[in-house]
Protein backbone atom coordinates (compact mmCIF):
# COMPACT_ATOMS: atom_id res chain seq x y z
CA UNK A 1 0.00 0.00 0.00
CA UNK A 2 1.66 3.30 -0.96
CA UNK A 3 0.56 6.04 1.80
CA UNK A 4 -0.35 8.67 -0.54
CA UNK A 5 -1.86 11.34 1.82
CA UNK A 6 -2.49 14.31 -0.01
CA UNK A 7 -5.53 14.39 -2.85
CA UNK A 8 -5.39 17.75 -4.18
CA UNK A 9 -3.29 20.62 -3.64
CA UNK A 10 -5.08 23.89 -3.59
CA UNK A 11 -3.20 26.66 -2.82
CA UNK A 12 0.58 27.12 -3.95
CA UNK A 13 2.93 30.30 -3.47
CA UNK A 14 6.19 29.10 -3.66
CA UNK A 15 8.65 29.55 -1.88
CA UNK A 16 5.68 30.47 0.83
CA UNK A 17 2.55 28.85 0.99
CA UNK A 18 0.63 25.96 0.31
CA UNK A 19 -2.77 24.59 0.87
CA UNK A 20 -3.97 21.19 0.19
CA UNK A 21 -6.19 18.48 1.54
CA UNK A 22 -6.85 14.77 2.14
CA UNK A 23 -10.25 13.43 2.26
CA UNK A 24 -10.40 10.48 4.57
CA UNK A 25 -12.19 7.14 3.69
CA UNK A 26 -13.39 4.28 4.92
CA UNK A 27 -11.44 2.36 2.27
CA UNK A 28 -8.43 3.11 4.19
CA UNK A 29 -7.16 -0.43 5.00
CA UNK A 30 -5.80 0.85 8.43
CA UNK A 31 -8.67 2.47 9.72
CA UNK A 32 -9.92 -1.41 10.10
CA UNK A 33 -8.28 -1.53 13.63
CA UNK A 34 -7.80 2.19 14.57
CA UNK A 35 -9.95 1.52 15.73
CA UNK A 36 -13.07 -0.84 14.69
CA UNK A 37 -16.05 0.39 16.62
CA UNK A 38 -14.40 3.78 16.31
CA UNK A 39 -12.43 4.52 12.88
CA UNK A 40 -10.49 7.72 13.13
CA UNK A 41 -7.60 8.75 11.34
CA UNK A 42 -4.47 7.92 13.32
CA UNK A 43 -1.99 10.83 14.58
CA UNK A 44 0.72 10.10 12.81
CA UNK A 45 -0.85 9.79 9.38
CA UNK A 46 -1.96 13.29 9.97
CA UNK A 47 1.72 14.35 10.62
CA UNK A 48 2.50 12.24 7.47
CA UNK A 49 -0.27 14.61 5.17
CA UNK A 50 1.67 17.84 6.66
CA UNK A 51 4.74 16.62 5.69
CA UNK A 52 3.93 15.69 2.13
CA UNK A 53 2.17 18.28 1.82
CA UNK A 54 5.45 20.81 2.98
CA UNK A 55 7.32 18.19 0.31
CA UNK A 56 5.04 19.47 -2.04
CA UNK A 57 6.11 23.09 -1.40
CA UNK A 58 9.58 22.29 -1.31
CA UNK A 59 9.42 20.63 -4.87
CA UNK A 60 7.29 23.37 -6.29
CA UNK A 61 9.71 25.72 -5.10
CA UNK A 62 13.23 24.13 -6.20
CA UNK A 63 11.83 22.36 -9.38
CA UNK A 64 12.18 18.86 -8.06
CA UNK A 65 15.45 19.34 -7.48
CA UNK A 66 15.94 16.36 -4.67
CA UNK A 67 13.60 13.43 -5.21
CA UNK A 68 13.68 12.22 -1.70
CA UNK A 69 12.63 14.80 0.85
CA UNK A 70 12.09 13.09 4.03
CA UNK A 71 10.87 13.91 7.67
CA UNK A 72 13.93 14.93 10.21
CA UNK A 73 12.25 15.96 13.00
CA UNK A 74 8.52 17.02 14.18
CA UNK A 75 8.68 19.43 17.09
CA UNK A 76 5.33 20.42 19.61
CA UNK A 77 2.61 18.60 17.72
CA UNK A 78 -0.54 19.19 19.44
CA UNK A 79 -3.70 16.99 18.28
CA UNK A 80 -7.05 18.69 18.25
CA UNK A 81 -10.25 16.69 17.11
CA UNK A 82 -10.61 13.30 15.54
CA UNK A 83 -10.29 13.12 11.56
CA UNK A 84 -13.43 10.71 10.78
CA UNK A 85 -14.21 9.32 7.36
CA UNK A 86 -16.21 11.56 5.26
CA UNK A 87 -14.60 14.40 6.47
CA UNK A 88 -11.55 16.58 4.84
CA UNK A 89 -8.27 17.65 6.69
CA UNK A 90 -7.51 20.82 5.24
CA UNK A 91 -3.27 20.94 5.34
CA UNK A 92 -1.82 24.51 5.58
CA UNK A 93 1.92 24.90 5.79
CA UNK A 94 3.75 27.76 5.67
CA UNK A 95 7.73 27.64 5.18
CA UNK A 96 9.95 29.35 7.64
CA UNK A 97 12.90 28.79 5.27
CA UNK A 98 13.41 26.14 2.23
CA UNK A 99 16.79 25.75 2.14
CA UNK A 100 18.67 22.97 -0.71
CA UNK A 101 19.14 20.46 1.30
CA UNK A 102 16.37 21.43 4.56
CA UNK A 103 13.38 23.50 5.49
CA UNK A 104 11.31 24.02 8.02
CA UNK A 105 7.96 24.54 8.43
CA UNK A 106 4.76 25.82 10.47
CA UNK A 107 1.52 23.16 9.57
CA UNK A 108 -1.74 23.02 10.78
CA UNK A 109 -4.46 20.64 9.61
CA UNK A 110 -8.18 21.89 10.50
CA UNK A 111 -11.28 19.50 9.81
CA UNK A 112 -14.87 21.45 9.54
CA UNK A 113 -13.20 24.66 10.42
CA UNK A 114 -11.63 23.09 14.35
CA UNK A 115 -8.31 22.64 14.28
CA UNK A 116 -7.15 18.87 14.41
CA UNK A 117 -3.42 18.96 14.82
CA UNK A 118 -0.23 21.70 14.50
CA UNK A 119 3.18 20.80 14.53
CA UNK A 120 7.11 22.92 13.47
CA UNK A 121 8.17 20.27 10.94
CA UNK A 122 11.71 19.96 9.41
CA UNK A 123 12.33 17.88 6.24
CA UNK A 124 15.76 17.05 5.04
CA UNK A 125 15.93 16.95 1.01
CA UNK A 126 18.38 14.65 -0.77
CA UNK A 127 18.79 12.53 -4.26
CA UNK A 128 19.24 8.80 -4.24
CA UNK A 129 22.77 9.30 -5.73
CA UNK A 130 23.72 11.13 -2.65
CA UNK A 131 22.89 8.51 -0.38
CA UNK A 132 24.21 5.38 -3.08
CA UNK A 133 26.48 7.01 -5.29
CA UNK A 134 26.40 3.60 -7.30
CA UNK A 135 22.97 2.73 -8.23
CA UNK A 136 21.23 6.39 -6.99
CA UNK A 137 21.31 7.67 -10.25
CA UNK A 138 19.37 5.33 -12.53
CA UNK A 139 16.72 5.64 -9.27
CA UNK A 140 17.02 9.65 -9.74
CA UNK A 141 16.26 9.05 -13.46
CA UNK A 142 13.08 7.32 -13.00
CA UNK A 143 11.92 8.93 -9.66
CA UNK A 144 12.30 12.77 -11.01
CA UNK A 145 9.20 12.75 -13.77
CA UNK A 146 7.79 10.33 -11.22
CA UNK A 147 7.17 13.05 -9.28
CA UNK A 148 6.05 15.59 -11.96
CA UNK A 149 3.54 13.23 -12.82
CA UNK A 150 2.25 12.61 -9.13
CA UNK A 151 2.28 16.87 -8.63
CA UNK A 152 0.39 16.96 -12.25
CA UNK A 153 -2.34 14.40 -10.92
CA UNK A 154 -3.14 16.43 -7.72
CA UNK A 155 -3.49 19.26 -9.09
CA UNK A 156 -0.34 21.32 -8.21
CA UNK A 157 -0.01 23.00 -11.54
CA UNK A 158 -3.48 24.13 -11.99
CA UNK A 159 -3.09 25.92 -8.30
CA UNK A 160 0.00 27.41 -9.33
CA UNK A 161 -1.70 28.99 -12.21
CA UNK A 162 -4.18 29.98 -10.24
CA UNK A 163 -1.80 31.76 -8.20
CA UNK A 164 -0.23 33.19 -10.88
CA UNK A 165 -3.90 34.20 -11.85
CA UNK A 166 -4.43 36.12 -8.82
CA UNK A 167 -0.93 38.18 -8.67
CA UNK A 168 -2.29 39.80 -11.90
CA UNK A 169 -5.44 40.84 -11.09
CA UNK B 1 11.56 -2.18 49.39
CA UNK B 2 8.32 -0.60 48.17
CA UNK B 3 8.73 2.40 45.79
CA UNK B 4 7.44 5.74 47.53
CA UNK B 5 4.16 8.04 45.04
CA UNK B 6 7.27 10.07 44.67
CA UNK B 7 9.32 7.80 43.31
CA UNK B 8 6.57 5.99 41.19
CA UNK B 9 5.99 9.33 39.58
CA UNK B 10 9.79 10.28 38.87
CA UNK B 11 10.09 7.31 36.54
CA UNK B 12 6.40 8.10 35.04
CA UNK B 13 7.39 11.57 34.21
CA UNK B 14 10.49 10.34 32.64
CA UNK B 15 8.66 7.36 30.70
CA UNK B 16 6.50 10.52 29.23
CA UNK B 17 9.10 12.65 28.87
CA UNK B 18 11.01 10.57 26.67
CA UNK B 19 8.15 8.93 24.67
CA UNK B 20 6.49 12.13 23.95
CA UNK B 21 9.46 14.64 24.46
CA UNK B 22 7.84 16.86 26.24
CA UNK B 23 9.79 18.97 29.58
CA UNK B 24 10.01 17.41 32.63
CA UNK B 25 7.85 20.87 34.30
CA UNK B 26 5.04 20.10 32.07
CA UNK B 27 4.28 16.33 33.68
CA UNK B 28 2.47 17.48 36.35
CA UNK B 29 -0.05 15.27 37.87
CA UNK B 30 -3.63 16.51 35.96
CA UNK B 31 -1.60 17.20 33.28
CA UNK B 32 -3.91 14.86 30.19
CA UNK B 33 -1.49 13.27 28.09
CA UNK B 34 -3.15 13.47 25.18
CA UNK B 35 -4.88 16.91 25.16
CA UNK B 36 -1.82 18.17 27.38
CA UNK B 37 1.28 16.00 26.30
CA UNK B 38 0.41 15.73 22.58
CA UNK B 39 0.50 12.18 23.01
CA UNK B 40 -2.22 10.32 20.22
CA UNK B 41 -2.51 6.73 19.60
CA UNK B 42 0.78 5.14 18.91
CA UNK B 43 2.70 7.20 21.62
CA UNK B 44 0.33 5.12 24.18
CA UNK B 45 2.22 2.01 23.09
CA UNK B 46 5.48 3.82 23.74
CA UNK B 47 4.67 4.96 27.24
CA UNK B 48 3.15 0.74 27.98
CA UNK B 49 6.98 -0.08 26.82
CA UNK B 50 8.88 1.97 28.41
CA UNK B 51 6.66 1.80 32.06
CA UNK B 52 7.28 -2.09 31.34
CA UNK B 53 11.24 -1.03 31.73
CA UNK B 54 10.88 1.30 34.19
CA UNK B 55 9.04 -0.92 36.56
CA UNK B 56 10.42 -4.27 35.55
CA UNK B 57 6.27 -5.25 35.52
CA UNK B 58 4.63 -6.58 32.53
CA UNK B 59 1.52 -4.76 31.08
CA UNK B 60 -0.74 -6.17 28.85
CA UNK B 61 -2.00 -4.96 25.77
CA UNK B 62 -5.38 -3.13 26.70
CA UNK B 63 -4.30 -3.47 30.57
CA UNK B 64 -3.49 0.71 30.93
CA UNK B 65 -5.34 2.46 27.54
CA UNK B 66 -8.04 -0.31 27.30
CA UNK B 67 -8.68 0.22 23.20
CA UNK B 68 -10.81 -3.02 23.52
CA UNK B 69 -13.54 -1.00 24.44
CA UNK B 70 -13.15 0.54 20.39
CA UNK B 71 -13.67 -2.78 18.85
CA UNK B 72 -17.06 -3.53 19.11
CA UNK B 73 -20.43 -1.86 18.62
CA UNK B 74 -21.91 -3.26 21.81
CA UNK B 75 -19.15 -0.79 23.65
CA UNK B 76 -19.46 2.05 21.07
CA UNK B 77 -22.43 3.77 18.52
CA UNK B 78 -22.09 6.57 16.70
CA UNK B 79 -19.04 7.94 18.51
CA UNK B 80 -20.61 7.58 21.99
CA UNK B 81 -19.97 4.95 24.43
CA UNK B 82 -23.01 2.66 25.44
CA UNK B 83 -24.20 2.05 29.08
CA UNK B 84 -22.16 -1.54 28.47
CA UNK B 85 -19.30 0.14 27.27
CA UNK B 86 -19.30 2.58 30.21
CA UNK B 87 -19.91 -0.39 32.65
CA UNK B 88 -16.46 -1.70 30.76
CA UNK B 89 -14.69 1.03 30.96
CA UNK B 90 -15.58 0.93 35.08
CA UNK B 91 -14.02 -2.32 35.48
CA UNK B 92 -11.21 -2.03 33.21
CA UNK B 93 -9.99 0.97 34.51
CA UNK B 94 -10.96 1.04 39.17
CA UNK B 95 -7.87 3.41 39.50
CA UNK B 96 -9.54 6.66 36.54
CA UNK B 97 -11.55 9.53 37.23
CA UNK B 98 -14.46 8.67 34.82
CA UNK B 99 -16.79 11.08 36.33
CA UNK B 100 -16.55 13.76 33.26
CA UNK B 101 -16.91 11.11 31.04
CA UNK B 102 -20.01 9.63 32.24
CA UNK B 103 -21.38 13.16 31.91
CA UNK B 104 -20.59 13.20 28.64
CA UNK B 105 -19.98 9.81 27.20
CA UNK B 106 -18.53 10.70 23.47
CA UNK B 107 -15.36 8.57 22.68
CA UNK B 108 -13.66 11.64 21.81
CA UNK B 109 -13.58 12.50 25.63
CA UNK B 110 -12.06 8.84 26.54
CA UNK B 111 -8.48 10.42 25.90
CA UNK B 112 -8.94 13.04 28.62
CA UNK B 113 -8.95 10.62 31.39
CA UNK B 114 -5.77 9.58 30.56
CA UNK B 115 -3.59 11.83 33.41
CA UNK B 116 -0.26 11.39 34.63
CA UNK B 117 -1.88 11.08 38.12
CA UNK B 118 -4.12 8.06 36.35
CA UNK B 119 -0.80 6.40 35.28
CA UNK B 120 0.48 6.90 38.62
CA UNK B 121 -2.21 4.86 40.41
CA UNK B 122 -2.28 2.49 37.68
CA UNK B 123 1.91 1.82 38.18
CA UNK B 124 1.12 2.21 42.16
CA UNK B 125 -1.84 -0.72 41.82
CA UNK B 126 0.39 -3.19 39.91
CA UNK B 127 3.37 -2.52 42.04
CA UNK B 128 1.31 -3.64 45.02
CA UNK B 129 -0.11 -6.73 43.67
CA UNK B 130 -3.18 -6.12 42.60
CA UNK B 131 -4.73 -8.39 40.58
CA UNK B 132 -5.61 -7.06 36.79
CA UNK B 133 -9.74 -6.95 35.79
CA UNK B 134 -10.75 -9.62 33.58
CA UNK B 135 -11.89 -8.46 29.92
CA UNK B 136 -15.69 -9.24 30.06
CA UNK B 137 -15.86 -10.84 26.60
CA UNK B 138 -18.53 -9.56 23.73
CA UNK B 139 -21.93 -11.03 23.86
Amino acid sequence: MKFFLVDRILELEPPKRIVAVKNVSLAEEYLADHFPAYPVLPGVMMVEALVQTAAWLVRASTDFEKNLILLKEAQNVRYGTFVKPGMQLVMEVTALEIGPDASRFKATGRCEGQVALQAKLTLQHLNVADADPYGGAEADALLRPFWRERFRLVGGPAALAAAAGREGT
Amino acid sequence: MPLSRDEIMDKVRQALVDALGVDEDEVIPTARIGADLGAESIDYLDIVFRLEKAFNIKIPRGDLFPDGVLTTEEFVQQGTFTPRGLEELKTRMPYADLGALLKDPKVQNLADVFTVDMIVRFVEARLSGAEAPAPSKPA
